[in-house]
């Protein structure tokens, strides 16, 4: 049994092997000391009726999980997450792309540009509440106001059931700036001689893009796809400082629901509950990821 | 180094002649409009610091300060004195250094263990770095917060400090991820020459990856900079706090909140995010192609 | 604003004078002198924005000079984030001695053992006069009958106005004899959209103290005394509610949820752009600061049977069991909490809502008060109710579904019968599920 995980190996791969895990040593204390013990504690919480104090706990079984897939406000959140997940991955991923492409060009200016595109990452925090009534409300906004001016009247953004989760992914893109970066790095660690090579074989700027600059990122571009999938669903800074959760529940998200359970209702076990789905979630998610990665992420390392 | 710099500065105006002129007027087209959205926020907040307290929020709103008062850079400083700005500064920089070299230090041996090396088990491993991931922070708040006060951390730097010696799951997958670019042929001629891990990865990883390792340092920066929950759970006494906490003492219920001064101060935080970020952008551009080595 | 007030500068040298140093001498020192060695710390959890800040400390330095033998140590944070560090203070048993408690915390943080039973010291206390605080401000943090926790500040919601758009118009300011259609009626007047101004503010506030102001002038209740029923289901909120949304949707003379949006805590009324809008006490600072424009304040506006209602709601100081003197939070507490103490911090200093009618009479004549601030003290007196919920252990809840429904009626989103299914459907689920732990 324990030989199929664990064949025999020769000494100069047991000596590699050695080195492998003195490597991830340190992480790997990290995980039993900071990690190992909240993760399962949250998860054996999960089952109990934990409110706050951690006296007189009482085991409720399945109880904290029956009761949120009764409840009609978690499969509302499920089904926001997902719409707002698949819309900040599809158009951040495609716009911290395109982003990192323009920003990749030998053009006068560019240092200063990369900057300016980074600003609303590092301005975020405090500043957030403030410069979204600027740009996204309706009556004041700069959105609505040059919508105005070419003649559209423009909608009620965040104050409206249907627009909501447009504006929340409409907002995510204004934060591309970390995936931007990444991708930027990735495009700089194409070496110039196969576009050198591409160029002459002939190949377009279509051709170069598809057939060195995708397979040269799709390890980078694989990351940035799993970690926005990710942080998708685990950010809720918008939402807890513009929407928080509404109008009515039509931007409840998962993150925002377990908050809300956690710090608002003082329902630490069911938030923990709530907890461990995401997680489910994200597993399957991230592990199909990785199935489907296999066809398409070229790994230069691997033979 | 020099010489090819000045190159790559000449390189536009060379190819502005070539038939790529109309490739730079697009880029232009899309970087200037676009550019000045994402400056939005960022105007915003040095406006609102200029302003006066009853003119933040004056109908229709201005973007230039009808009167500027640049005092609220020296009041927000010094607050009432009961917020301590050049301490917080100091306990935030404490912090944000000590955990970028950590998570330098820890993450790039894990990266090249889960890149490069062969080992059982490893697959294993990797999944778990990857799952603790998945797991949302803000479930793990309150039994974190029961672990450190267990080990006695709590208001001292060390939940913030000492955890980035042992690696964070994202940095390492983000390494791990470039690492798996370099050629293997690199690695096979070190290995022919006699190099052993320790040397491989010090001598052909780390100056390959520079891009890499600036970004994490970077992101490393912003992230312990910017951190508001850590500090504001684990640290008390105001003498160990740290300045996103600070700063938003200037807020208050029921609209008691002092923007124009938590402004002036967020503005005077940002910018030695923005200084790292103009100075250390140098290292995101210079790739394979400009760090002497060729693939 | 008023000429006969003193100005800021002079009522803290009066502070000093009085408050700190004469007047709370008389409660007498409860422990000897000691020297620093044997010194007790004190710890404290609260919320105060940094310009307060100041007032609280001269508080404590004047009070650790009359108890050398005790230090206080105080960890700040802002009031939304105190409401979420203590859950995780409570669940690691690292709770300071004594802890800010909003209204509608005490309930939940009592049933979790975050805050203790301090019924019996606060009685047996023959100096401290628990009888001289409002009731209904008491009456929040009496948990089966025993209190738990005692306020320092109550405020009820009354009307607030913009005198300088009144006197633009030519019209006359609220007066006492107002009903809600005299409200209605002025708005609709004041109302001007290309000057975009408005003649109420639009806010419909059905939570802890706003409900009983949009409500109560045609008799409704949003639940029942024990707060085990919700009773919006009535004509009576029906009628309150068609009222109000038909201001907003139809006569158009609130400002909209996303124009209010626009405005400093969401208020049009402060940011001077509406005539109208319910305020409290504990507003009255920011007002101050923020509002340049005359305003003041009128009674709650009467229903149409000349019946007057209105809620009240505010925080207060509880003692954790994870402190191990009790006793010396309790030495802190009934001079903080005592006559002199409110009156120092919160009536002296303009800050508003001392849960003492004494207390709030001083604070008339203080800076940011309105020229008739009198009629807060009335409110208090003749009419306002503590608001609803915050017995419950769904308190949360339910006035998490109160605020989603007001603001689906005020975006439109929700009809008047929609918002009240969905409120007597949710909240009564949300009461129901706690029924039993209760």
């Amino acid at each position: 049994m324990l030989r199929k995980y664990f064949p025999a190996i020769s000494a100069s791969a047991r000596r590699e092997e050695r080195i492998f895990y003195l490597f991830i040593l340190p992480w790997l204390f990290g995980l039993v000391v900071f990690s190992i013990g909240p993760v399962f504690g949250m998860l054996g919480l999960s089952f109990t009726d934990w409110r706050i104090s951690l006296d007189n706990l009482q085991f409720v079984g399945l109880e904290n999980y029956t009761k949120l897939f009764a409840d009609p406000i978690f499969w509302t959140s499920v089904g926001n997450t997902l719409y707002i997940v698949v819309g900040r991955v599809v158009f951040g991923t495609s716009f911290a792309l395109l982003l990192a492409i323009l920003l990749n060009q030998k053009v006068p200016g560019i240092p200063f540009f990369r900057a300016v595109y980074y600003l609303p990452t590092v301005t975020a925090g405090v500043a957030v509440a403030l410069v979204w009534i600027w740009i996204f409300n309706p009556r004041l906004g700069i959105l609505n106001y040059s919508l105005k001016q070419i003649g559209i009247q423009g909608p009620n953004w965040i104050f409206s059931k249907t627009w909501v989760k447009p504006s929340l992914i409409l907002m995510s893109l204004f934060s591309v700036g970390p995936n931007m970066i990444i991708l930027l790095a990735g495009l700089q660690g194409v070496p110039k001689e196969l576009y050198e090579s591409a160029e002459i074989d002939g190949a377009g700027h279509w051709a170069k893009f598809k057939n060195v600059t995708l397979p040269m990122l799709s390890p980078v571009l694989f990351f940035v796809i799993i970690i926005s999938v990710v942080s998708s669903f685990q950010n809720f800074t918008e939402i807890r400082v513009m929407t928080e959760g509404g109008p009515g529940e039509s931007s409840n998200v998962l993150i925002w629901y377990l908050w809300e359970n956690a710090f608002i209702f003082l329902q630490l076990g069911v938030a923990a509950a709530v907890a461990w789905i995401m997680f489910v979630i994200l597993m399957a998610l991230t592990g199909i990821q990785f199935r489907v990665g296999r066809r398409w992420v070229y790994y230069e390392g691997e033979a | 180094m020099a010489p090819r710099k000045r190159k790559q500065d000449v390189s536009w105006r060379k190819s502005i002649k070539g038939r790529h002129a109309i490739g730079i007027i697009i880029t232009f087209a899309l970087l200037i409009p676009l550019g000045i959205a994402f400056i939005l926020p960022f105007i915003v907040m040095v406006s609102t610091a200029l302003k006066p307290l009853n003119q933040v929020f004056a109908f229709p709103p201005r973007l230039i300060p009808e009167t500027v008062q640049w005092e609220n850079f020296a009041d927000g400083w010094y607050g009432y004195g009961y917020v301590n700005f050049t301490t917080c500064t100091w306990n935030s920089l404490k912090i944000t250094v000590n955990n970028i070299i950590g998570n330098l230090v820890s993450c790039t041996l894990a990266a090249y263990a889960f890149a490069r090396l062969k080992a059982r088990g490893k697959n294993f491993f990797f999944a778990i770095v990857l799952a603790t991931m998945l797991l949302p922070n803000e479930a793990l708040v309150v039994p974190q917060y029961i672990l450190f006060n267990k080990l006695g951390w709590l208001d001292t730097h060390l939940p913030l400090m000492v955890p980035p010696w042992f690696g964070w799951a994202f940095f390492i997958f983000l390494l791990r991820q470039f690492f798996l670019t370099i050629p293997e042929e690199l690695i096979d001629a070190a290995k022919i020459d006699g190099a052993g891990h320790a040397r491989i990865l010090l001598q052909i990883f780390i100056p390959l990856s520079k891009p890499a390792l600036a970004t994490l340092a970077i992101f490393a920066f912003i992230g312990n900079w910017n951190n508001f929950f850590g500090p504001l759970l684990y640290l008390r006494t105001p003498d160990v706090q740290t300045l996103p906490v600070c700063l938003v003492q200037y807020q208050g219920a029921y609209g008691n909140t002092e923007w124009h001064l938590m402004m002036a101060v967020a503005t005077i935080a940002v910018i030695p995010v923005l200084l790292v970020f103009i100075f250390g952008q140098r290292y995101f551009v210079e790739g394979i192609a400009t760090s002497g080595v060729k693939g | 604003m008023s000429t006969e007030k003193l100005s800021r500068r002079a009522f803290l040298k009066l502070a000093a004078a009085s408050g700190s140093g004469v007047a709370l001498a008389g409660l007498g020192p409860l422990s000897s002198i000691a020297s620093a060695q044997d010194q007790v710390e004190l710890t404290f959890g609260r919320h105060w924005e940094a310009a307060f800040r100041p007032r609280q400390a001269e508080y404590d330095e004047g009070f650790m000079e009359r108890h050398p033998d005790i230090k206080i140590n105080i960890t700040y944070n802002t009031w939304a984030d105190h409401n979420n560090v203590v859950p995780a203070w409570a669940a690691a048993g690292t709770l300071p001695d004594i802890i800010y408690v909003h209204g509608s915390r005490a309930t939940p943080w009592a049933h979790e053992g975050i805050i203790i039973d301090i019924h019996d010291i606060v009685t047996a206390d023959e100096e401290f006069n628990v009888d001289g605080m409002w009731e209904e401000s008491v009456r929040l943090y009496r948990v089966d009958g025993r209190i738990h926790a005692l306020p320092y500040d109550h405020g009820p919601i009354i009307l607030g106005y913009n005198k300088d758009m009144f006197d633009a118009a030519g019209m006359d300011y609220p007066s006492e004899d107002w009903t809600m259609e005299d409200m209605a009626a002025a708005a609709v007047e004041l109302t001007d959209p290309d000057a975009g101004v408005w003649g109420w503010d639009g806010r419909l506030d059905l939570g802890n103290g706003g409900g009983g102001f949009f409500t109560g002038a045609w008799g409704g209740v949003h639940m029942n005394e024990d707060e085990t029923e919700m009773t919006m289901d009535t004509p009576e909120v029906r009628a309150a509610l068609n009222h109000w949304y038909k201001l907003i949707h139809e006569d158009k003379v609130g400002a909209s949820f996303t124009e209010a949006e626009s405005f400093p805590n969401s208020q049009p009324f402060r940011a001077g752009v509406a005539a109208m809008g319910h305020i409290a006490t504990w507003s009255t600072p920011s007002m101050r600061a923020l509002a340049n424009f005359e305003w003041d304040v009128a009674p709650t506006p009467m229903g149409a049977d000349g019946s007057r209602y209105t809620g009240a709601f505010g925080s207060g100081y509880g003692i954790t069991p994870t402190s191990d003197k009790p006793d010396t939070a309790w030495t802190y507490l009934r001079e903080y909490l005592s006559l002199d103490g409110m009156i120092f911090m919160w009536s002296l200093s303009g800050r508003g809502s001392p849960a003492r009618p004494e207390g709030l009479e001083v604070w008339l004549n203080s800076d940011p008060a309105p020229p008739n601030g009198h009629y807060f003290l009335e409110a208090m007196f003749d009419y306002a109710v503590t608001g609803p919920p915050f017995q419950s252990l769904a308190a949360a809840q339910v006035s998490n579904v109160l605020s989603t429904q007001a603001e689906l009626l005020r975006l439109g989103e929700s009809s008047v019968d929609e918002a009240i299914a969905a409120i007597t459907e949710q909240g009564q689920a949300a009461l129901d599920a706690v029924a039993d732990d209760m």
